[in-house]
């Protein structure tokens, strides 16, 4: 609204993009050599699997990180972002996920907030102008084509709204380059479509809008042009026109390595494989209340890896979760052997036999403030070979430490250094140490790769490989299908809460997966490849 | 056989690693109470006080002698107790403010044993107040407990607020029935004398309570360092969605903790009661939980660390008295300098763990 | 009916300091800060207003003093959360401390005096109307006791709903003590807003402490405040943060202390009856509490 920021510029080329940014945190490279352009009035899609380092362009987009090298282009000229704050009065707005509304506030504070329209009563005495700012919010209302009740208080509101005045708050401090991560996760169907409605208009008003999505329907449905990136490079950027489905899939899976010693493994058979892990019409809610888990039933056989696949966020953690006891189920059975495990507490689980490694190493699946040893030997305080009298009997749990870090590998200093002085791959092989020390037959396994280096990888798929053979049995979820092709004999995959289909390892191909992950949730058939 | 190699790297990397954990908490030790000295002096000055001869008189005071020394045991006595029933909740991460009601309740309940058992019990008398002071200081904080674990109230209101309640009960009791008849206001009669903890070394008002309190702190030592429970209850305080993954129960050690930290403030109180003061009266406790409070903060939480916290406290208390006597300088230093221990000891906390954090990616 | 209209008046004048720092520490709480130390900033207030009030002569000067002395510890207070991190309740707990042992010290050493501080010439706070009010049936009494701060107070509890919804800081603030991220992102400085709620409660709670000492009594004591810092947190608390319904609970516990000897006459132990507000307190977070835990399950 102030006269500082800048008003559409049709003439230039590039509304924002980036030229050549490369960005690493430490080991990992996010960004490599990444460049695209978004034209004034163009909807431009970023398509990628999780990891692919489509958040890090975006939060070097918005002043949130800079790049280690590269630079980011603002209406055909390079600039130096410092600070959200300068993106903001460059005219970058960014949609979060997590809307950044304040929850007690009304939408119409919400609206204004920062940016308040003032009416002087006395002098210098001044106070917000609600009556102005209601007037902007039905204009801004009326341009989005919905009725919202500016009145009610923020967390009151249905989500689609509160997203509708996120992007219209913006509108309103005159941002026209709006960036919005995977808008249409927490929406249904027929908001999605007058999303996508709002958006268009939106672009033919003359802004620009990136928009970052797994849902290629989506993309095809909204976007005019389209970039993919996989492992921190943009692999492809084209119209949309010029890429189908079928092609942009391609580009996001890339191909599946031919590894001959994986690829045995697809021909180990289980003959008379025994069905140890039942579970049957698995129900749950998620923490969003949003989605919910959804009559699932799987089996699981002793020696064998399970996979389950999924675009992120479509309930693969939540399964897993319930499957570690750490979620309360709503209704349906998880039995071990037999014995019913439903409702029961997580410590029931672990001694039925089932360990879990989390998806978040640094909160859950470490104390990371605490020591080497104490990491490694959580949960076996009450075992009487480390209990002497009342005591622990420590010189036995040092030794057991030491022989848990030793059977897995993990390189350390001293037993009584921090966890976090380890490095990515060492933490991860320790929590296996931790979880496989009392020889669980049962792994549910989240995400074991993430953020650990190609040894560390390796390391940790011979482990899960290990536990298999010697009579276990592994739940694998993982964001990284090459690691769930080389590694599973069945991929079951999710969509929506719901199990959509089920692969054999030797069918298992990017392609056959991502068709169903990508599939939306119109074909709730199961679907065997 | 990376076995072997660990073993022979551990000692070098344990021992440097151990030093400089030692130093650090020497450091957070040093540090707050350095700052707080100097704003005492600060305040000498400016009343025209020679701050480097008040602090040699104080510490002359506190440590010269025998019966000086005595008279600082004496007055670190309570501390050692409140400390350790503090320290046991904030390793948790259980922030309980609550010790010094428990503190009071514990010694009323143990002065009215020691006033109403009857005297042909003989020694009995004294292990019964006690168990009584252990049992209703650690129902008191059983509440609290409770209402954090099952309904997720905080507990820092709900314990600060019960200070307060337990101020009034206690006020009610002894201004009611258990009022002495023959000795005044706000107080009850005085103990059996069978029910008296033994002086050491008298004419000073050391008692066997300090004994109590030093095994106090070594069975918080214990607990901390080698039961399963202790152990537990340190990995709550770390992370909470961790303890639960490896099969903790958040709630019940949650309740655990607040029932030994009653069961210590209560024995806390029963020695107060038993062993100095020999009765309960309004005023019984003299801030001794939020002093206790303070030392566990300096300690942060260490047995070692409480022991000699609560000698420090205890010496500025004893000090404090005598040379407010002898060279006019207002007890209320103390106060001062405990304030300031209390802020610069979190603000401390504060900033490190931020910085740690901070550093790693 | 006198005999009503005398505890009304003097419930009015007891509800007066403990309204005026409920109030500061309601603004502080709505803006994400739990303020202990209102009763380290009300002590200090007293204390202030006294010296001023002798030295000067004049009422409005030390309430001025007290505002600002409040104020002052306020924002030192504020820096060592906002800034350095402190964890807000212990820092709390320790300025009480400091500030009771500073004050304890200045007495000793400057007046040479225990506990209790009596200057010469000390002007009270003036009564709003004149002596002849007191003759008006029902409301006299309580119109004869008016003083300009207990008029503050109450204006101010009426203001601060309006304040609070349609000025700038006061969105700013409840904003900050809701969603300070998002305050950051729209980019705000939430810090200093937060500071600004912070100084507003030390103002209060001395404007709170000017109250105790030059109402009535003309003298400072190191126990006036009796712990009325926490109960104006209790009154909040139990409150939820809103005005109003602060200042009607301020307003009871303020008729409690009032009726105090009399409750004491009609066999109600006093002691017993000032525990009410810190268990009302407990039972008002149980309540809550056990309502959001149904509230989840359903």
């Amino acid at each position: 609204m102030s006269p500082e920021h800048p008003r559409t510029d049709r003439s230039v080329s590039t509304r924002i993009g980036a030229r050549d940014i490369s960005k690493n945190y430490g080991l990992v490279q996010a960004n490599h050599g990444v460049s695209f352009n978004v034209t004034p009035g163009q909807i431009h899609a970023v398509v990628g699997e999780n990891g692919a380092g489509k958040s890090t362009l975006m939060r070097i987009l918005q002043g949130l990180e800079r790049p280690d090298s590269g630079t980011v282009i603002l209406n055909d000229e390079p600039v130096q972002l410092r600070d959200p704050q300068q993106a903001i009065r460059l005219g970058i707005g960014m949609v979060h996920q997590e809307f950044m509304l304040a929850p007690e506030l009304t939408l119409l504070e919400n609206l204004v907030l920062g940016d308040e329209p003032m009416r002087t009563i006395a002098g210098p005495i001044a106070i917000v102008d609600w009556k102005k700012a209601l007037t902007e919010a039905r204009a801004l209302e009326k341009r989005a084509g919905v009725a919202i009740d500016w009145n009610r208080p923020t967390a009151t509101a249905p989500v689609h709204i509160q997203q509708y005045v996120e992007i219209l708050r913006l509108l309103r401090r005159g941002n026209d380059v709006l960036i919005l991560d995977e808008p249409t996760a927490v929406l249904a169907p027929q908001q999605v479509s007058k999303l996508i409605a709002l958006l268009k208009q939106l672009r033919d008003q003359g802004a620009s809008i990136i928009f970052i999505s797994h849902k290629l329907h989506e993309v095809v449905a909204l976007a005019d042009h389209v970039t993919i990136m996989r492992r921190g490079k943009a692999v492809a950027s084209a119209s949309v026109d010029e890429l189908d489905i079928a092609a942009m899939t391609r580009h996001i899976m890339g191909d599946a390595p031919a590894d001959p010693s994986e690829q045995a493994r697809a021909a180990v058979v289980l003959p008379d494989a025994r069905r140890i892990l039942r579970v049957e019409g698995l129900c749950a809610v998620t923490v969003d209340r949003s989605q919910a888990l959804n009559n699932i039933s799987m089996d699981v056989c002793l020696g064998e890896i399970v996979g389950i696949a999924g675009v992120a966020g479509n309930g693969q953690e939540e399964l897993m979760e319930c499957l570690a006891g750490l979620r309360s189920m709503s209704s349906g059975s998880i039995s071990l052997n037999g014995a019913e495990l439903a409702g029961k507490e997580n410590m029931d689980f672990r001694r039925a036999g089932i360990g879990y490694v989390s998806p978040d190493r640094a909160h859950e699946g470490l104390a990371r403030l605490a020591s080497i040893a104490d990491n490694v030997m959580a949960g076996s305080q009450h075992a009487p070979a480390f209990l002497k009298g009342p005591f622990r009997n420590l010189p036995a749990v040092g030794r057991a430490a030491r022989q848990r870090l030793a059977n897995l590998d993990v390189r350390y200093g001293a037993l009584s250094d921090p966890v976090s002085s380890l490095s990515g791959g060492n933490q991860q092989k320790l929590v296996f140490a931790r979880e496989t020390a009392s020889k669980p037959q049962v792994l549910i396994v989240s995400q074991p790769t993430r953020g650990v280096d190609l040894n560390g990888i390796a390391a940790i798929h011979a482990i899960l490989r290990q536990h298999c053979e010697g009579g276990g049995c592994v739940v694998l979820a993982s964001e990284e299908l090459d690691e769930l092709i080389a590694l599973c004999d069945r991929i079951l995959v999710l969509s929506e809460g719901r199990m959509v289909g089920a692969v054999r390892n030797e069918d298992a191909t990017p392609e056959t997966i991502g068709k169903l992950m990508l599939a939306s949730g119109d074909g709730l058939e199961m679907a065997h490849v | 056989m990376s076995d072997h190699v660990n073993t022979d790297a551990m000692p070098a990397d344990g021992l440097a690693a151990m030093v400089r954990r030692g130093l650090d908490g020497t450091l957070r030790f040093v540090v707050p109470i350095g700052i707080a000295f100097a704003v005492g002096a600060v305040l000498l000055l400016a009343i025209g006080e020679n701050p480097l001869e008040t602090y040699s008189l104080m510490l002359s005071e506190a440590f010269s002698s025998q019966r000086r020394f005595a008279a600082t045991l004496s007055a670190a006595t309570p501390l050692l107790f409140t400390a350790v029933a503090t320290a046991i909740c904030f390793r948790t991460g259980v922030f309980n403010v609550g010790v010094d009601g428990a503190f009071i309740l514990g010694g009323l309940a143990a002065a009215t044993f020691g006033v109403m058992l009857p005297m042909s019990i003989g020694w009995w008398i004294i292990p019964l107040s006690i168990g009584a002071a252990m049992l209703v200081a650690a129902f008191w904080l059983w509440i609290p407990g409770v209402l954090l674990a099952r309904l997720d109230v905080d507990e820092v209101v709900s314990t600060l607020m019960l200070n307060f309640v337990a101020l009034g009960i206690a006020g009610f009791l002894v201004n009611g029935v258990l009022l002495s008849e023959t000795s005044g206001n706000n107080t009850t009669e005085t103990i059996h004398s069978t029910a008296e903890l033994s002086r050491l070394v008298p004419p000073s008002t050391l008692h066997s309570g300090f004994l109590l309190g030093l095994a106090c702190v070594f069975a918080y030592a214990l607990w901390s360092s080698v039961t399963p429970a202790g152990f537990e209850a340190r990995l709550v305080g770390l992370n909470k969605r961790f303890a639960r993954a490896v099969g903790i129960s958040i709630p019940s050690t949650i309740i655990v903790v607040m029932v030994i930290s009653g069961l210590v403030a209560g024995l806390g109180g029963a020695s107060h009661a038993l062993g100095q003061v020999h009765k309960f009266s309004d005023g019984f406790s003299a801030g001794y939980g939020f002093t206790g409070m303070a030392v566990a903060l300096l300690a942060r939480n260490s047995a070692l660390g409480i022991v000699f916290g609560a000698i420090l406290f205890g010496a500025l208390a004893s000090a404090g008295t005598t040379i407010q006597l002898f060279s006019d300088i207002p007890l209320d230093i103390v106060n001062v300098i405990e304030g300031t221990v209390m802020i610069f000891a979190v603000v401390e906390l504060g900033k490190l763990t931020l910085w740690r954090k901070g550093k790693r990616p | 009916m006198t005999l009503a209209a005398q505890i009304l008046a003097t419930t009015i004048i007891l509800t007066t300091p403990i309204l005026l720092a409920a109030i500061g520490g309601l603004v502080n709480r709505q803006g994400g800060i739990v303020n202990i130390a209102l009763e380290a900033k009300m002590i200090a207030g007293a204390f202030i207003a006294i010296v001023v009030s002798s030295a000067t002569g004049s009422w409005l000067l030390a309430v001025f003093a007290s505002a600002a002395l409040g104020g002052a510890i306020g924002y030192v207070f504020s820096l060592t959360i906002t800034r350095a991190n402190a964890n807000m309740i212990i820092a709390g707990l320790g300025l009480n401390i400091l500030v009771a042992g500073l004050l304890g010290f200045l007495l000793s050493r400057v007046y040479g005096t225990s506990g209790t501080l009596r200057l010469p010439d000390v002007h009270l706070l003036p009564k709003i109307f004149p002596e002849s009010v007191s003759d008006v049936p029902l409301i006299g009494p309580v119109l004869a006791a008016l003083d300009p701060l207990t008029l503050f107070a109450w204006l101010a509890v009426a203001a601060l709903p309006f304040l609070l919804a349609n000025t700038r800081l006061g969105l700013r603030l409840r904003a900050a003590g809701n969603a300070p991220q998002v305050v950051r992102s729209v980019g705000l400085r939430e810090k200093s807003i937060q500071d600004f709620g912070t100084v507003f409660a030390g103002i209060f709670s001395g404007l709170a402490g000017a109250h105790l000492s030059l109402a009535s009594i003309g003298l400072f004591n190191e126990g006036l405040s009796a712990g009325r810092g926490f109960i104006a947190l209790a009154a909040f608390y139990f409150a939820r943060n809103r005005p109003v319904g602060t200042a009607l609970v301020c307003l009871f516990f303020g008729f409690l202390d009032a009726s105090q000897i009399r409750l004491q006459t009609a066999g109600l132990p006093p002691k017993l009856i000032g525990t009410l507000p810190y268990l009302m307190v407990i039972l008002g977070l149980c309540l809550a509490a056990w309502n959001t835990k149904r509230k989840l399950q359903a």
